[in-house]
């Protein structure tokens, strides 16, 4: 089965690498320069928003979509927050 | 920026569209990839395995000296006539068959039931009053319902029925465990044989747990017997005047082990589930393991729900480690929660016995109460802890198997209830969500852990009101989650159904 079988989760970790690069190539065009601590805000912010949308399939096919639906919701509000924070961070003028 | 493409996008921007193409893709992805596990088979945890790798949790970590059991009173051994409840039940209403003419608050005596009986009935009237209720009340009311809403059940029934038949070719020891548990000429001829010496009692033990495995155990460990839970009479193939005080020296080690009922049809308690599943399956195995210990030359015992028992079997499922006691009384495992079916084999080869683990289920359940809370009967205690509770000399949750046994009469299908495994946090099937919480949760020494996802369990999921599994007017006679598809007389038979509620 393609969903649980290794070549999917090899897109998978393609496709982060291209969110990732797309993410640098967007940061550089704004002139933002990432610390790497800071990148690892902005990995958990995504991570946690990725995660919330497999949980939510998880338990729709455990036949419990309703309960699913609302950890995404919790999961996108985290998530929400986590991104906030990082892009404060990134965007924040240095000290004069 | 950098060159352009000949439609005038630049590859910079092209890099920056794949990405954000990249989130939304990996965001279906991921829904479509998490629907398959949640709908996989192999998250079924043991059902219908017969490999080691269903004991898949790593108990090592949360070993401890045991025993995880100490008296804190006098200790009363387990009976057959008083607790447990299917024989006391049984007896109290062969005797109210011949004076039918007796009410509740007439002496006990005026029935004619042992002495024993008597005296239990005096040290829990409340059970009195429910193992009344039972057979004057709730089944003649079962009857009806059946006559009217039973088509509706028929196939969780039919699904019952094939394994219960089963249960005819299951036999249990005809003579004492002196002469019955010890190896006899076999039904192919073969010769009994001396003991055959393992290497080391660890070897042992591991060879046995791996043929548990094979033989369709999906739990197995070794503890030593404790004389304290055998039943104090009645032992099978036993007369009334065999020494039941001490235990036979052959019965030393306990081979505990469990398989879980089938998931779905576990979580559609009370009125479409069945422990005939699970029962077959775990009976079958302490069988065939038993029959494998004679054939070595070892004398051994299979105490299985379909055969009877001689021992109680959750205290030493937690002895062995399988798992701790939880609040509804039953050893919660961590890969099958409360949806474990337990055996034991009793034997005296020599084998390394397992330690009990404390994984937090006992602060976890102090708590929850999501059993108790959903408990149509409100025989599970609500309690903070149960600190206090004494029963037959240990301290433990208490439990009133008089109302619960009463709510078991009043359901439709295969009749019984298991809403507290269903409802048990712990009773989860074997995929990445619920493996993160069995990992995280016994290593977080804070709590937090466990405080937050009892949180999303109570408010992230819905669940029928205690009072919903009740009868009409009531009631609705709700599950706590529909049954599986195949299991839905609609859909398959053409008969006249009519559905409770409609």
């Amino acid at each position: 089965m393609f969903f649980n079988g290794g070549f999917f989760w090899f897109l998978m970790g393609i496709l982060s690498v291209v969110v990732v690069a797309a993410f640098r190539a967007f940061a550089r065009d704004r002139g933002w320069r990432i610390a790497w601590w800071k990148g690892l805000f902005g990995i958990a912010a995504y991570f946690v928003f990725a995660m919330s949308f497999y949980a939510w399939g998880t338990l729709i096919g455990e036949g419990e979509g309703g309960a699913g639906f609302r950890i995404l919701v919790l999961g996108i509000v985290i998530s929400l927050a986590l991104g906030a924070g990082f892009w404060k961070l990134i965007t924040a003028k240095p000290a004069d | 920026m950098s060159e352009s493409t000949e439609k005038g996008i630049s590859r910079r921007d092209l890099l920056k569209l794949a990405g954000v193409a990249g989130v939304a893709v990996q965001a279906g992805g991921l829904v479509a990839a998490g629907i398959r596990a949640g709908r996989s088979s192999e998250s079924y945890t043991g059902w219908e395995s017969f490999n080691p790798g269903t004991q898949f949790f790593d108990r090592r970590p949360f070993e401890f000296e045991g025993p995880a059991h100490r008296p804190v009173s006098e200790v009363r051994r387990p009976s057959h006539l008083t607790d447990y409840v299917f024989g006391r039940v049984a007896a109290f209403q062969q005797a109210y068959r011949a004076h039918p003419a007796w009410k509740p608050g007439e002496p006990l005596e005026a029935l004619g039931m042992s002495a024993q009986l008597a005296q239990f009935y005096r040290d829990f009237p409340e059970r009195l009053e429910w193992d009344f209720k039972t057979f004057t009340e709730t089944v003649p009311n079962n009857s009806r319902d059946k006559e009217k809403y039973g088509n509706y059940y028929v196939l969780a029934e039919a699904y019952e029925a094939g394994f219960s038949a089963h249960a005819g070719f299951l036999r249990g020891p005809s003579a004492p465990p002196e002469e019955s548990d010890f190896p006899g000429p076999d039904p192919f001829g073969r010769k009994t044989r001396p003991p055959l010496p393992f290497r080391t009692p660890a070897l042992a033990a591991d060879f046995v747990k791996e043929m548990a495995h094979r033989y369709g155990a999906t739990l197995a460990a070794v503890t030593k017997t404790n004389p304290d839970w055998l039943y104090s009479e009645g032992w099978r193939g036993c007369p009334p005047d065999y020494d039941f005080s001490r235990m036979p020296a052959h019965w030393e080690y306990a081979v505990v082990i469990g398989v879980p009922m089938e998931w779905d049809v576990v979580l559609s308690n009370p009125q479409f589930g069945t422990s005939n599943d699970a029962y077959d399956r775990v009976s079958t195995a302490a069988i065939r393991l038993e029959g494998m210990l004679k054939f070595l030359g070892y004398p051994a015992r299979s105490h299985t729900p379909l055969t009877n028992y001689d021992l109680i079997v959750p205290p030493h499922a937690v002895e062995a480690g399988l798992g701790e006691i939880g609040r509804t009384g039953f050893c919660i495992t961590p890969e099958a929660g409360g949806n474990c079916r337990m055996a034991v084999v009793t034997t005296n080869l020599p084998m390394a016995v397992d330690k009990p683990i404390d994984y937090g289920v006992a602060r976890f359940c102090n708590k929850c109460k999501l059993c108790a809370e959903s408990c149509p009967s409100g025989s599970i205690s609500m309690a903070d802890s149960p600190d206090g509770m004494v029963i037959r000399g240990y301290e433990h949750w208490y439990i009133n198997n008089g109302s619960c046994y009463n709510f078991w009469r009043e359901t439709m299908g295969p009749m019984g209830c298991r809403l507290c495994v269903a409802a048990c946090p712990y009773s989860r099937k074997d995929n990445w969500i619920h493996d993160l919480a069995r990992e995280i949760d016994p290593r977080d020494p804070t709590g937090a852990v466990s405080s937050g996802l009892l949180s999303i369990q109570k408010h992230a999921f819905e669940y029928p009101e205690a009072a919903e599994y009740h009868r009409p007017p009531g009631g609705r006679f709700a599950s706590f989650r529909p049954e599986p598809p195949y299991l839905r007389a609609e859909k398959y038979l053409n008969i006249p159904i009519n559905k409770p509620g409609k």
